[in-house]
């Protein structure tokens, strides 16, 4: 049953960490499909030794490319489901199960990991909140959805989905452009609770201030440039 | 004349002259940048045209009235730029990806 359901995890110079997080995705009995985008640490050599599909970018082009390759090479095999997953550690691998139960049973078209719905979830640093609290509402404001989570990098996509998302925000607006094309394309969409680990690595490697500048920017732009 | 308009002429026909040499686009676009850079030599040539103008339309000076133009020409300028660079990134993406399609390396005992 897990062998039509593909899991994407995007690298890009992960070598640090990549072996763990794969070393427990593997075990899940998932298709796993690793997109490196043009890695210069060695992390494609780390990879290559696990039972995954390796695709690797002759150049760096961004996670929303990244991802839209990793579709791209799942849609051949027409899976049920496919799973956007982080290479940096922040994810739960017994998430997934959660995450694809309302795509599996046709509920949904899109199933989003939240790191608010549960209360008892692990601590959010402050900052973080009040930065996720703000791009929330910038991404009401451009695509009419409002999630409880924002740009959390975990969510899962039904057959149709995965035959009607395109990603062309091939850096991190990506995640903005999904709720963009579910409103468009009338998909059906929920969230399921999920935790996020804040490593020093993951912080460190996740969004910055600077860089949701740039969303913003290229989220406006598509705005006016469509 | 004074040497600055001297200068200045030389300077615009200098980016007339690299503009035809350099690139080669549609002739509506030859045309407009041939007008925009005639009425400019014109203006350096009779400068109290500019104060005139900037009088007319409530600019204390000429030289405020062509500065105030030029931001917005800027702006204008530099949005077409990242439209440009936004469409070659993409282009360059779908090529990535095409590349690394056809070379995966995909597990031997694949359940699939």
């Amino acid at each position: 049953m897990n062998s039509n359901i593909f899991i994407i995890i995007p690298v890009y110079n992960e070598a640090a960490v990549i072996a763990q997080t794969l070393h427990q995705v593997v075990q899940t009995g998932y298709n796993v499909v690793v997109v490196d985008d043009g890695s210069t640490d060695g992390t494609g050599e780390i990879v290559k030794k696990f039972p995954v599909h390796y695709i690797c970018h002759p150049i760096n082009i961004g996670q929303g490319g990244a991802l839209q390759t990793g579709m791209d090479f799942a849609k051949q095999f027409d899976p049920q489901a496919v799973v956007h997953f982080d290479a940096d550690g922040q994810h739960r691998v017994s998430d997934i199960g959660r995450l694809l139960s309302p795509v599996l049973e046709d509920d949904c078209d899109v199933v989003f990991g939240s790191r608010f719905i549960e209360k008892n979830g692990l601590p959010v640093p402050v900052a973080k909140r009040i930065f996720l609290q703000l791009a929330r509402y910038i991404n009401f404001f451009f695509t009419g959805i409002l999630l409880t989570d924002a740009h959390n990098g975990l969510r899962a996509l039904s057959r149709k989905a995965l035959r009607t998302v395109l990603l062309t925000e091939n850096r991190m607006a990506h995640a903005s452009e999904i709720l963009w094309i579910i409103k468009e394309r009338r998909l059906t969409y929920c969230e399921v609770p999920v935790t996020i680990e804040y490593t020093e690595y993951s912080r460190r490697k996740g969004q910055s201030l600077w860089n949701s500048i740039n969303i913003i920017f290229d989220l406006l732009f598509k705005k006016i440039n469509r | 004349m004074k040497l600055i308009q001297l200068i200045l002429i030389i300077g615009l026909l200098a980016i007339l002259i690299s503009y035809f040499r350099w690139f080669r686009s549609a002739v509506i676009d030859k045309l407009l940048i041939g007008c925009i850079l005639a009425i400019g030599i014109f203006l350096v040539v009779f400068p109290d045209l500019t104060n005139q103008l900037a009088v007319t339309l409530g600019v204390g000076r000429g030289a405020d009235l062509v500065f105030y133009i030029f931001i917005v020409a800027f702006c204008y300028l530099i949005l077409l730029v990242y439209a440009k660079i936004k469409k070659l990134e993409q282009q360059l993406a779908e090529l990535a990806r095409r590349q690394a399609l056809m070379e995966v390396q995909s597990p031997s005992t694949t359940g699939v």
